[in-house]
């Protein structure tokens, strides 16, 4: 089956719906249980769109965007898996799913070079901010997120055109080294602002304290596993260790005044 | 950066208390917390301006909006379903003209916790269940199945940004007196839970390793593994303080520090480092 120039076009569309959506707005619409029957629908065939955005879905059930992890993406997964079920129209639709892995593959490290190259605009809007403009900010906010659903409606519609060759043409002429450097640093980009925040935190006597932290949270990710319950837990000690600080330093500070105001008195 | 940025705000002065139709604009803009995401100051971009109405209406002095709202815009990090409930807290500190390092304090404190629990209500249970069953009408060939998928998620995403946004702001009003009094030991019990917090961050979200191997006859020697038998997460760990090192005793520029790591990156990837 062909597909009609009318119809890349809608499929870009629906790119760059499904682009923005994934972080922000409704973050339900890009779910390919949703775009499977959109597509299906541009492409004519919606009870397929159907089946397959279903299949896709509890394909990815067990891969959710927790603790910040970028799962195979979506987005463009679910896309393509559609396309592929629709144009191959077999009885065996779920062929498509493996298919379009290489897509999923894909739209992951689009996000993670995306957010990685999206770092310096951070700068910029500092700037803004040090003049209190609002609608600058505002506008660079808006700019990021058109940009990274104009990205994605770009590989949607070359995906759509182009089709299951372009998946396999390009994990083959970009060698997995580079793969893994772009994850790496995309990885690696938030300890910048740990570092800033500390900048702006830590003085001597809290060091201990970050450690301690650091060293907590080691201990409750190896028992529990590394994820959710980690810093709940770790807020929880926290709060408590907060709370004795604040309680013994309150004391201290009434004791001070106190005998300040004995002195003043004159003895 | 907030380098050399005023510790108080010039107008002391409480502005008066925002109105409903502020608080449920917030509520909109909260569904963009993750517009401008990037790696390096996560959701810093969006939340700003998911807060930004509020800023304004406090903030009616030009210069103390500008310093607002670059503190604002440091690291941050939290589960885009229950940002509200960070926004209440932190604008009704702003209101009362909190000193800053308290109402970083309290940010960074209030949200880091709330990714596990939001993952567990949405991404662990929520979307599970409901694309389950709508997944189950989809094969079946019924558009009824992606329809009440959005449904529920959806009436269950605006309550609880709803609730948790008027919630937590006249909590933190309320609360606020009794803490103003003590501001200055209140900042100290804050800024520490903050660090223990961002110490937890480091050992939680830091996932860089290394891949590098030593040759040793039948049992090579993996470098991770030697690692980790020091202590665990000692690499991100070294990577925060190394940047720190570079940004505050350096006065290296955060975008220099990125570009660093892209160049560790793209070099690591090609003599085998992350492979």
């Amino acid at each position: 089956m062909e597909i009609g120039i009318i119809q890349v076009l809608l499929i870009g569309v629906v790119g760059f719906i499904g682009g923005i959506d994934q972080f922000s707005f409704l973050e339900s619409l890009y779910q390919p249980i949703v775009l499977g029957p959109i597509v299906g629908a541009i492409l004519g065939n919606l009870d397929m769109g159907l089946k397959i955005g279903a299949s896709y879905q509890l394909m990815s059930i067990g891969s959710m965007p927790i603790g910040g992890a970028q799962p195979p993406n979506a987005v463009l997964g679910g896309i393509m898996a559609t396309v592929f079920a629709i144009t191959l129209n077999r009885p065996d639709f779920e062929s498509a799913l493996g298919l379009a892995i290489p897509f999923g593959l894909l739209g992951q490290q689009a996000v993670n070079i995306w957010f990685t190259v999206a770092s310096p605009v951070m700068t910029k809007m500092d700037h803004m901010s040090a003049e209190a403009n609002v609608k600058g900010v505002e506008r660079w906010n808006l700019i990021m997120m058109f940009g990274i659903g104009v990205l994605f409606a770009v590989i949607a519609m070359i995906g759509a055109y182009a089709g299951a060759e372009l998946g396999t043409l390009l994990s083959e002429i970009v060698p997995d080294q580079v793969w893994a450097g772009f994850n790496a640093a995309g990885g690696m980009m938030k300890f910048v602002g740990f570092a800033v925040l500390m900048k702006v935190m830590i003085s001597g006597e809290f060091w201990t304290v970050l450690i301690a932290g650091f060293a907590l949270a080691n201990v409750i990710d190896a028992a529990f596993g590394a994820g959710s319950y980690t810093l709940v837990i770790m807020a929880i000690v926290g709060a408590a260790l907060a709370f004795y600080d604040f309680q013994i330093n309150t004391k201290i500070s009434a004791v001070a005044s106190a005998a300040k105001e004995d002195y003043s008195d004159g003895i | 950066m907030a380098s050399n940025l005023a510790t108080t705000y010039k107008d002391l002065t409480p502005a008066p208390q925002l109105d409903k139709a502020t608080l449920n604009k917030m509520v909109w803009r909260s569904l963009f917390l993750q517009m401008s995401f990037n790696y390096e100051r996560m959701q810093a971009g969006g939340w700003l301006y998911g807060i930004l109405p509020a800023l304004e209406k406090i903030h009616t002095n030009k210069e103390d909006l500008a310093l607002s709202m670059q503190h604002n815009l440091e690291f941050f990090n939290t589960h885009p379903f229950l940002v509200t409930f960070v926004m209440g807290i932190v604008l009704s500190l702003e209101q009362v003209k909190a000193d800053i390092p308290t109402i970083r304090a309290v940010r960074v404190a209030a949200m880091g916790p709330l990714g596990g629990i939001g993952d567990a209500i949405f991404w662990l249970t929520l979307v599970p269940i409901t694309a389950g069953i709508a997944a189950n009408f989809a094969l079946d060939g019924s558009i009824i199945g992606p329809i009440l998928f959005l449904v529920i998620f959806n009436v269950v995403q605006f309550v609880v940004r709803y609730f948790l946004m008027h919630w937590s702001y006249n909590l933190g009003s309320s609360a606020i007196g009794a803490l103003t009094k003590h501001a200055k030991e209140f900042t100290h019990a804050a800024t520490l839970l903050g660090i223990f917090v961002v110490g937890a961050l480091i050992a939680n979200m830091g996932s860089t390793t290394v891949a590098w191997t030593i040759a040793n006859g039948e049992s090579p020697i993996v470098i991770q593994s030697v690692i980790d038998s020091i202590f665990p997460k000692l690499i991100p760990l070294g990577l925060t303080c190394g940047l720190y090192w570079l940004i505050a005793k350096k006065n290296w520029s955060v975008v220099a520090c990125i570009v660093l790591l892209l160049v560790v990156g793209i070099v690591g990837g090609f003599v085998g480092a992350f492979v």
